[in-house]
């Protein structure tokens, strides 16, 4: 799944953007396949796991690049410009949710035991239980802490893209991930536990 | 010599986000300071857990929800000519022949450098003229003849002896990991603690900054035997510090035995091996490792402490007692409870009786100049640096 999304995104150069920026739906299916899995998953980990929000996001996102994607002039990388697409309309979800939440509902109790992409047939158990620790210490964080995580394991950014896509310095996006890896492990230090790794 | 804090760049050096100066700059003070050492491992397991982090799959039906929605969307008029599409498709084409390359490269996994020193040694089943590579997976194997040396990233080598296998199962900016299934290897590592590892059958060896050896027999029993600075020997239920001219045996299914300094007497030696045997008949092996031992052994007495019954705890704390009292703060009923806090605070003046030249673990950067020093001249160079 991941090969072949990678692949795919490997195959979203100048020409197709262009045909994209003409209204060429087959060239823009080629893109939807290429990120639609990156947008999915930052919008589901930024929504607290709740996948039907995701879902929406991803969608309004895809809708909106359509059109967006004619003012791209490629002044800088594609996927950049791609990134802080996703990561405002994130943003805006958050906001908007947030609004419509009545009081003392917070994020981390939106049901993160939603998502059940457990595979585990391919992955062992203890495994698993790391991963959906992860996923639930990760929607605790502050966005700006949470989506540098997000840009650099889902995405796999360098810094600067990452500081490019979130428009600060390369400085800030270091310290904010330090800050956030210093969290993960301070909420999950009980999974310090070479068995559980099986080290 | 001032040295700031680096604990805001240890993300970034994780990494690989520091240049090779700064990288230099961050291992120096980090191995020296216990405050960024512990907010290292931190991070250190913040990463290991973010990795963990699954890239999800959005579900097959978005493409047809979205189709539906750009249908509403005042879509710009099409323009592309088929002679556009056509250079389009031929474009897709020579894209995915690129790609297929680049993802056949790219997962290429990285290694170490090999240097043949003697002999035909072999990685994988390939042998090694001059020099080769190592990838992660491989195995590197010498024959009776055979010797080689490999390089481990920028942080130190590793000596191969002959009839020797060793694979290499990690090499990333917070961890670099070799196997040792059997033979002997001599590591000189220049790096902050715990970065490099060896795996053997019955325990695993942490670098805490120095130059070792290591054996393991057909058995999968071994011996570290330290040179230089320090080095951690654990399994999943012990953990034995060896410091410089000491050793420590393991022993499959055992883990880490009691380390012990290689100067002790031959008596002492073979009461420890036998305790080591059989614990819980070694009151007499006991004795005579008690009626043996000197200030540096308390290196042997300290590590048997949680290694016996409690009578026999008893008589281990007063003879280490009488060798180096205790500091303030530290009891009888203490230790033979074995409050963790106790025994730490214990240690780390026992150190300075363990470490090389009368120095404990380094706790500043004047110190561990002082213990670099100490290593071997064509590593360190003349004047100490690496």
């Amino acid at each position: 799944m991941e090969r072949r999304a990678v692949m795919a995104e490997q195959l979203i150069n100048g020409q197709v953007i262009e045909a994209c920026q003409q209204g060429d739906r087959d060239a823009f299916h080629s893109l939807f396949v290429a990120y639609r899995d990156k947008v999915f998953s930052i919008a589901v980990y930024s929504s607290g796991g709740d996948r039907s929000v995701a879902e929406d996001v991803t969608q309004q996102i895809f809708v909106k690049l359509f059109t967006a994607i004619r003012q791209f002039r490629g002044d800088s990388e594609f996927t950049t410009w791609l990134y802080r697409l996703v990561v405002n309309a994130c943003m805006d979800e958050r906001r908007r949710r947030r609004r419509l939440l009545p009081w003392g509902t917070t994020e981390t109790t939106v049901a993160m035991s939603n998502v059940s992409d457990r595979k585990p047939q391919e992955r062992q158990y203890a495994r698993l239980e790391i991963s959906e620790a992860v996923r639930n210490a990760i929607a605790e964080l502050k966005p700006k802490f949470r989506l540098p995580i997000l840009l650099k394991y889902i995405e796999g950014l360098s810094y600067e893209e990452i500081a490019e896509v979130m428009g600060c310095s390369k400085g800030t996006v270091a310290s904010r991930l330090n800050r956030g890896h210093s969290q993960l492990a301070k909420r999950l230090s009980h999974l310090n536990n070479p068995a559980l790794w099986g080290d | 010599m001032f040295s700031k804090h680096v604990t805001k760049d240890i993300s970034a050096y994780c990494q690989g986000e520091l240049s090779s100066e700064e990288s230099k700059v961050f291992a120096e003070h980090i191995i020296s300071c216990v405050k960024c050492r512990t907010k290292f491992e931190e991070i250190k397991l913040g990463i290991k857990l973010a990795e963990q982090l699954p890239r999800l799959s959005a579900p097959d039906s978005l493409w047809q929800e979205v189709d539906a929605l750009l249908g509403k969307e005042p879509a710009p008029v099409s323009t592309v000519s088929w002679p556009r599409r056509m250079a389009i498709a031929a474009a897709v084409l020579l894209a995915v022949s690129i790609g297929a390359v680049w993802l056949y490269n790219s997962r290429k996994p990285s290694g170490w450098q090999v240097t043949r020193l003697g002999g035909a040694p072999r990685i994988g089943s390939e042998t090694i003229s001059a020099s080769g590579s190592l990838a992660i997976g491989e195995w590197l194997e010498t024959d009776a003849n055979s010797r080689a040396l490999i390089a481990v990233g920028s942080i130190g080598n590793v000596e191969i002896d002959e009839n020797t296998r060793v694979r290499l199962l990690a090499t990333q900016p917070t961890e670099h990991r070799l196997e040792l299934a059997r033979g002997k290897m001599s590591a000189r590592i220049w790096a902050p603690p715990r970065l490099f590892f060896v795996d053997t059958p019955s325990a695993v060896a942490a670098d805490l900054g120095c130059e070792y050896t290591l054996e393991v027999n057909d058995h999968g029993a071994g011996r570290l035997s330290v040179t230089s600075g320090w080095v951690a020997l654990q399994s999943k239920e012990r953990e034995s510090i060896v410091p410089a001219g000491a050793s420590c045996e393991t022993e499959l299914g055992k883990g880490p035995g009691t380390p012990y300094f290689d100067d002790s007497t031959p008596e002492f030696k073979n009461a420890l091996r036998d305790f080591d045997k059989a614990p819980g008949n070694g009151t007499g092996a006991l004795a005579s490792i008690l009626s043996q031992s000197r200030p540096r052994d308390t290196l042997t007495l300290y590590h048997l402490l949680p290694r016996v019954n409690e009578e026999d705890r008893m008589h281990v704390y007063e003879k280490m007692a009488g060798l180096v009292p205790p500091p303030d703060g530290v009891t009888c009923e203490g230790v033979l409870k074995l409050d963790q806090k106790m025994l730490q605070q214990w240690r780390s003046s026992l150190e300075t009786v363990w470490g090389p030249g009368g120095k404990g673990l380094p706790k500043n950067m004047k110190e561990w100049k002082l213990l670099k020093k100490g290593g071997d001249p064509k590593f360190f160079g003349k004047d100490g640096a690496k």
